[in-house]
């Protein structure tokens, strides 16, 4: 099924079709839309654009006003499953500006604050996908295998209505790379579902920037159907993937050095003149965001499949000095688990997507569970608009093969992923001082009939399903509209 | 299905466990030679879900002879037999995927590997079974988690050819075949473009595309025209009048005699409400028996699908919406046709994610599926589309022992299936991904 193997960071089809500016323009908000236009090109693109869409009757319109900033909320009388600290049986949690203030058994309720009335359901801290390509307008700049300079942050969009549906699904996260295109795919953008505000919003600030790396059969390009006459491109195969690895950082070590020599000159100059003298090296795009990787700055989320390839990795990242912070996929990170806690690395994988690839074939569902017994960081992700949306019944595949706890299993999809992009002070657990990003569940998370209720972020009702259009009230509505419906159809 | 390791002599045994042992966890084996064990056993202590009727707390199942021979609270064991403590388990009837490439697919990428699209629209007379490989490590990967029984075909053409109803256990294809012709598998056509299953939820209409779908739905009426006139034609020959002209044999059209008369069901890949119309148009035109397949729209004509006892096959539910839909309209979809009285079941239309069906159902109880209705859409509503529910789809005595013994619901991902029987025979629970696991996890550290 093509259409839903998107392991590889193949877009799936049927999504985020929406025209973007008439979104905004529902919520009912002409500001936020000016705000959106001039914040970003895209959107701009998209109002300018003539509308070939037929805004027609629009049953599926969100009619959420854009959530107002919550002072004060209390979720009372919930189980609340930390992922840190255990689960709390009808607890409460306050939460005052958009963090966590107090959560606990016996919190009490402050006055004036608004109460979400959280009997028979679950609280979770809200979900963070590790691995998304959602929101990005283009994720592979296919001409070369080395585009350290392209940015996810430049292309960023509300993407329609696929956001709102991982919102729904009680994501509030996402770790957005670029494809797998390239040995050195992009600088990726981390960001927070606030579905319907200007695009900038989306941007998780304060998180540690990041950068797409990519090793194996996508990279060698070797399922790609050439066209006649067409050559492929470099690297074509394992080999030359760590040729261009080692090749780049080579370049960027030297255009480090030629920078601190720069600099040390500078430095040392006694005179205005002497400084003005100067030629600085010429500023390179590509190797700055290299130099960042290996002073540390930039995390290293690389796509791998096979054991082989993650070893030659982590033996160019020693060489060079850095640390790979997660491998994504990681699909045979089973087989070399120790190398990988050593290393530090951490590893973020399919819960059971297996066999859509030659380098997919010894996947095993196992994989999270056993790499996590090995003292690995494991996160299970998404990487599609589908799999975004039940995150918590992913993870629970966790305990299914390999049997993984419920709090390890939580935690693969929640404060785990937070770790491996560097914002678990702000996310990932529910926890005093936290930013209250929440899931709030009808039935235990990993139960077969778990559904979301309710998603916050900072403390901000973005998705409810009470006010939210689903098929039922669709079905209402046209059954109010076309009493005969049923029978005009026969 | 008689007992696989009877029949190897005791030193081809002896080397075939040299060999596995040689080739290590890796090893290409469907586990048939493994421990399969027939006989007699008694599952006892454990609830009995019957599906077909109330559940049994601490209720016993015995299995002999590839049966059911008794299901109920007071049941005597037979002697001999060997007793499974179910005590704090659930004894399921094993599950039915009602649409797959099971077996007929290894690794997708790989061609050489796939026998899912044949050259051509029109392939009526392509039969699944054939290309069945009896011996894929999908198929216990699959069967592992419950899903004993499934559906499996090639898709996307507008005639792909029969769908194969089997048993995922047996030496060879047709060892493995419940019903070796189950259903025609076809595609309506779609404004969308083709593309498989109904076209997906992709790309709109644009003036070609429309275009060719028109041309081709008139393609499919004479392709129909064409297989009823056949049929008249084989009546009367078959009655002994005489015929001028008749037609010389032909494959295809001989492969569509059963569906034309409306013995065999057309398994329809649809999607739109659009294409789901044109099948019901169709199937007036020509008196046919239709399944529908993966519909999006289906909730739109709950009542008429109904009404004219349409089955329907939904899923997965683990795709988007289409981008106009409610954003639960595919976990909600299967309730809602269930409540209005459609016959439902369920599909994952894949191959190496068959073992994820009960997962698919779980999402449409969370979204208004009553879960005694999804465990049905699972077992007995299949078995009753697919014209076996006199030998499958629960446990009762008399019926072919396709039985799961789980920790839970095993709609729950966190259960667990910790016995399994296909044909009465005991199946070990091992496959490639149990054996890389134990073979990985006893690696010493380096």
């Amino acid at each position: 099924m093509t259409s839903r193997e998107t392991g590889d960071g193949r877009r799936e089809t049927g999504s985020g079709r929406k025209s973007v500016s008439f979104r905004v323009v529902r919520r009912g908000a002409a500001l936020g839309m000016i705000i959106a236009l001039a914040a970003s090109p895209v959107l701009g693109q998209a109002a300018g654009a003539p509308n070939t869409q037929q805004p027609t009757l629009d049953l599926t319109a969100v009619s959420l006003p854009i959530p107002a900033a919550g002072k004060l909320v209390a979720i009372t009388n919930a189980t609340i499953m930390t992922a840190s600290s255990g689960t709390i049986e009808k607890g409460t949690i306050v939460i005052r500006d958009g963090k966590i203030a107090a959560v606990g058994a016996d919190v009490p309720v402050p006055a004036g604050a608004k109460v979400i009335d959280g009997t028979g359901k679950y609280v979770t801290p809200g979900i963070i996908d590790a691995h998304s390509h959602s929101a990005a307008e283009a994720i592979n700049e296919g001409t070369l295998s080395i585009t350290s300079m392209v940015r996810i942050e430049d292309v960023l969009r509300q993407d329609g209505i696929s956001l709102y549906r991982q919102l729904a699904g009680g994501t509030t996260t996402l770790n957005i790379l670029h494809g797998s295109a390239n040995t050195i795919g992009g600088q990726n953008a981390v960001v927070k579902l606030r579905y319907g505000l200007p695009v900038d919003s989306l941007m998780f600030e304060g998180a540690p920037p990041g950068i797409k790396f990519a090793l194996g059969e996508n990279v060698r390009q070797t399922n790609r159907n050439l066209q006649p006459g067409q050559q492929g491109r470099f690297p074509r195969t394992r080999m030359g993937v760590e040729d261009l690895l080692r090749d780049a950082f080579t370049r960027a070590q030297e255009y480090r050095r030629d920078w601190q020599q720069y600099d040390a000159k500078k430095k040392a100059a006694k005179t205005a003149a002497e400084r003005t003298a100067l030629i600085p090296p010429a500023r390179d795009l590509e190797l700055d965001a290299l130099v960042e990787v290996l002073e540390g700055k930039r995390l290293v989320h690389c796509h791998s499949y096979r054991a082989d390839e993650i070893l030659m990795m982590l033996r160019v990242a020693k060489d060079f000095g850095f640390r790979v912070a997660t491998f994504q996929h990681v699909l045979e990170g089973y087989k070399i688990a120790d190398e990988l806690a050593k290393a530090g690395s951490g590893a973020s994988t399919f819960a059971d997507e297996w066999a859509y690839k030659m380098e997919a074939w010894d996947a095993i569902p196992y994989n999270a569970a056993l790499m996590a017994e090995r003292g690995v960081v494991v996160t299970i992700n998404s990487d599609s608009d589908e799999r975004a949306r039940r995150l918590y019944q992913e993870a629970a595949k966790a305990m299914h093969y390999g049997g993984a706890s419920e709090q390890e299993a939580l935690k693969m999809i929640t404060l785990n992923a937070a770790k491996q992009l560097g914002i678990d002070k702000r996310v990932g657990s529910i926890e005093v001082g936290k930013d209250a990003d929440l899931a709030i569940f009808t039935a235990h998370p990993f139960a077969p009939n778990a559904r979301v209720d309710m998603t916050l972020i900072d403390g901000r009702v973005f998705f409810d399903r009470a006010t939210s259009p689903t098929l039922e009230q669709l079905i209402e509505q046209m059954k109010q509209r076309r009493p005969r419906v049923a029978s005009e159809d026969q | 299905m008689r007992n696989a390791a009877r029949w190897l002599p005791t030193a081809a045994r002896y080397c075939r466990g040299l060999l596995a042992a040689a080739i290590g966890a890796a090893a290409v084996t469907s586990e048939l030679d493994a421990q399969a064990a027939a006989g007699t056993f008694v599952i006892r202590g454990g609830t009995v879900v019957p599906v077909v009727g109330a559940q049994i707390p601490n209720g016993t199942v015995v299995i002999s002879q590839g049966k059911i021979q008794a299901v109920g609270a007071n049941v005597q064991a037979p002697q001999g037999a060997t007793v499974i403590d179910a005590t704090g388990l659930f004894v399921y009837p094993g599950m039915i995927d009602s649409g797959t490439e099971l077996g007929l697919t290894e690794i997708g990428s790989v061609p050489g590997s796939t026998d899912t699209r044949e050259i051509g629209d029109f392939n009526p007379q392509d039969v699944a079974l054939t290309a069945v490989n009896a011996h894929s490590e999908l198929i216990p990967v699959t069967r592992v988690n419950g899903v004993t029984t499934v559906v499996t075909s090639a898709t996307g053409a507008l005639m792909s050819g029969t769908a194969a109803l089997i048993d995922l256990w047996g030496w060879t294809p047709d060892e493995m075949a419940i019903k070796p012709r189950v259903a025609q598998v076809m595609s309506y056509p779609s404004s969308g473009g083709l593309g498989g299953r109904g076209g997906g939820f992709g790309a709109r209409p644009q003036g070609d595309a429309s275009e060719t779908a028109s041309r081709q739905v008139r393609a499919m009426r004479d392709f129909f025209a064409d297989a009823r006139a056949y049929a008249d034609v084989k009546a009367k020959v078959a009655a002994g009048g005489s015929v001028p002209n008749a037609p010389r044999a032909n494959q295809a059209m001989e492969s569509l005699v059963p569906a034309i008369r409306g013995e065999m069901p057309i398994i329809f890949d649809v999607n739109t409400i659009d294409q789901i119309r044109g099948v019901l148009t169709l199937a007036d035109s020509f008196k046919l028996k239709v399944i529908l397949r993966g519909p999006r729209d289906a909730w739109r004509v709950a009542d008429t699908l109904a009404a004219r006892k349409i089955p329907v096959i939904v899923g997965p539910t683990t795709q988007v919406p289409g981008s106009d839909d409610p954003y639960d309209a595919l976990y909600a979809q299967p309730g809602v046709l269930a409540k209005a009285g459609v016959k439902i079941a369920f599909q994952t239309s894949g191959a190496s994610d068959v073992r994820d069906l009960p997962y698919n159902a779980a999402l449409a109880t969370a979204y208004g599926l009553d879960m005694d209705e999804a465990v049905k859409a699972l077992t007995i509503n299949p078995a009753q589309i697919f014209g076996v529910a006199d030998r499958y789809g629960s446990l009762e005595a008399g019926k072919v022992a396709n039985v799961m013994v789980t920790t839970g619901n095993p709609l729950d991902v966190r259960s667990n299936v910790k016995y399994l029987f296909i044909r009465g025979e005991q199946v070990p629970l091992t496959d490639r991904h149990t054996k890389l696991y134990e073979q990985f996890r006893a690696r010493p550290k380096p």
